[in-house]
């Protein structure tokens, strides 16, 4: 392979991995901060998140209604941030008693949610497309589409407003003080229960969001978005499940190592990459990639 | 004088606490009975049922005992299950050898996969093993898939040689996998009390006291896996025996969740009952409720988080306003 040949492969590849990589991040920071401040793993994080494409699909399609894209979406947050708040009042009352417990009943809440999805929208495979007019110009090798940019932007504004509010509002610093030390911030008389609160909306809201952008390069079907998951809770393990730099970070460095992976060696076997990612950073950085890089903060 | 009389109250105490312990005991030899009698009534599918009810019962308890020996919970153990049911059916195709060679052979290599996967998260809490079990489970399929040479592909491959010529296959199918499920039981409860069993334990809830004493936890980890998942592929000979087949369509992302399912309605325990409770909710429940197939995950779903939140609420009413968290 000669090197000019070699440029011209990795660059858009690198490109592609770095957009769906945003994603990840998106997905595995709503896993970083239900876990940060509850110690939950939440596992019925893809589930909720397929729920939430569904029902997109099923008011903007005619399926069930045909409302406009955006207010569909609008009724999907309200649903899936229903749907968050409830799962959250189940698990409530063993939230503090053992993680594992909680854990396992987020599981429950997950297969509830899957086979809600099927009941109600069928096993069928159908498209959603995000509705941004079809545009795309070339920069040297790289092919940037209006999706690609629409992920750009909304993953920046994501990001950034979350910066915003961890950093600046009084919330933000009740999350942080939270996942921080809990014990001190109940002498202190912070109620933790509207602090995980917090957090497991605002993971519901970015699984949600990060379904609808993934949705559109492939397919809507009651197993691939749960399947997604699966780079967003890499990408979490790779940043280090409790840091929120880290997942976003760690979501790119997902998305660019699963691209040259499918296109080098093998496409098919992608969730036995992640599999030996995960296993690999466990071993070498228990703590994920940018331990050092990062110490304190967020 | 007093030796003996001290000797003499401990035997007493000892039989008084087993004389709690017989009730058990008994009901347990009633149950073997009941289960050794069925072929004489039950029809072939029942029978089938119950022979993978069994198998299902013991992958069950692998689950099961890496949550009451480990504290952590998997849901990937489908991968351990489905390498030992390919174990037994590609030694048959590729070296015409029946399970008395395949079934050990299936439980080591099911250990070894075992201490493989849990070498990497040694160190880590409970909550790292569970993330990269799904990502265990998620792969299955697709290295099923992948590997046709072996495994068959989408097909699979079939079962069909006997443990002992000249038996009904049914009742074969039947008597091994009860035979299997009832040593293990009997095993457990022995190594619950063992020297290992006992630092295993203690590894878990005294890690500090444990490491005193030289148990260090990444031990404890790496090991009481490596025993799970050799008993998880175990099952899956099993489970690959009693139905003479295995394709892909059986190990799906979600029979690794259903595994714990059943491991949690069995509330975790460690006993025959509790894992026959366990692999029949798992097996007859998709079963007999076939049309209601969208519904089954549902009911799951449901089991999983009402018993979890029995297990672990305790008293519920300390959940009432004025009394907020903790």
């Amino acid at each position: 392979m000669s090197v000019a040949g070699f440029i011209r492969d990795i660059l858009p590849l690198l490109w592609s991995g770095l957009i769906s990589g945003c994603l990840y991040g998106v997905g595995a920071l709503g896993l970083v901060m239900v876990f940060k401040s509850s110690r939950v793993v939440n596992f019925s994080h893809g589930n909720l998140a397929c729920l939430g494409a569904f029902v997109v699909y099923g008011f903007s399609s005619g399926s069930l209604l045909s409302l406009s894209w955006g207010s569909a979406v609008a009724l999907a947050l309200g649903i899936a941030c229903t749907v968050a708040v409830i799962s959250y009042v189940l698990i409530s009352p063993i939230v503090f008693k053992s993680d594992l417990a909680s854990t396992i009943a987020t599981l429950g809440v997950g297969l509830i949610l899957q086979g809600a999805v099927q009941l109600i929208f069928g096993a069928d495979i159908v498209n959603l497309d995000l509705p941004v007019p079809r545009y795309s110009f070339s920069l040297g090798a790289i092919r940037i589409s209006s999706y690609d940019l629409a992920v750009l932007a909304v993953t920046l504004a994501i990001v950034g407003g979350l910066f915003v509010i961890i950093e600046r509002t009084r919330l933000g610093v009740a999350f942080r003080a939270v996942s921080t030390n809990p014990f001190a911030c109940e002498v202190c008389g912070l109620n933790l229960r509207s602090v995980h609160l917090f957090s497991w909306l605002a993971g519901a809201v970015l699984g949600l969001v990060a379904a609808l952008l993934i949705v559109p390069t492939t397919f809507l079907s009651s197993t691939t978005v749960p399947s997604f998951m699966l780079q967003a809770f890499t990408a979490a393990v790779v940043g280090g499940f409790s840091s929120l730099p880290g997942a976003a970070v760690g979501g790119i460095l997902v998305g660019v190592a699963m691209n040259l992976f499918s296109f080098y060696v093998a496409p098919e076997f992608m969730n036995s990459f992640l599999l030996g990612v995960i296993l690999l950073t466990l071993n070498f950085f228990p703590n994920g990639l940018l331990e050092r890089a990062i110490v304190g903060r967020v | 004088m007093a030796v003996s009389d001290l000797a003499q109250t401990s035997k007493a105490g000892v039989s008084a606490r087993s004389g709690h312990f017989d009730v058990a005991g008994l009901s347990m030899l009633a149950v073997v009975a009941v289960l050794l009698l069925a072929p004489l009534l039950a029809g072939g599918f029942l029978l089938y049922s119950l022979s993978l009810c069994f198998a299902n019962a013991l992958a069950v308890l692998s689950v099961s005992m890496l949550v009451r020996f480990g504290g952590e919970v998997s849901i990937g153990h489908s991968f351990f299950v489905a390498l030992g049911a390919y174990a037994v059916a590609i030694v048959e195709h590729r070296l015409g050898l029946s399970i008395v060679v395949s079934l050990p052979l299936a439980t080591l290599l099911g250990a070894g996969a075992g201490f493989v996967f849990a070498f990497p998260s040694r160190r880590l809490s409970g909550i790292y093993l569970a993330v990269a079990t799904m990502a265990l489970a998620l792969a299955l399929p697709e290295i099923l898939i992948g590997f046709e040479k072996f495994t068959g592909g989408f097909e699979g491959l079939y079962i069909a040689q006997d443990l002992i010529p000249g038996i009904p296959k049914a009742l074969q199918h039947y008597y091994v996998a009860l035979a299997v499920l009832v040593l293990v039981c009997l095993a457990l409860a022995h190594f619950r009390k063992s020297a290992q069993g006992l630092a295993l334990l203690m590894a878990q809830a005294q890690p500090r006291a444990a490491e005193a004493m030289g148990i260090t936890r990444s031990w404890a980890r790496v090991s009481i896996f490596t025993l799970s998942a050799a008993l998880a592929a175990l099952a899956g000979a099993l489970t690959g025996f009693a139905s003479s087949t295995v394709s892909p369509n059986s190990f799906t992302f979600f029979s690794g969740v259903f595994l714990l399912v059943g491991s949690v309605v069995g509330l975790n325990r460690l006993s025959l009952p509790a894992a026959l409770v366990g692999g029949a909710f798992i097996t007859l429940v998709p079963t007999y409720l076939a049309q209601a197939g969208d519904w089954v995950p549902i009911l799951y779903g449901v089991a999983l988080v009402v018993v979890t939140l029995v297990a672990n609420g305790g008293d519920l009413r300390r959940f009432l306003p004025r009394r907020v968290g903790r």
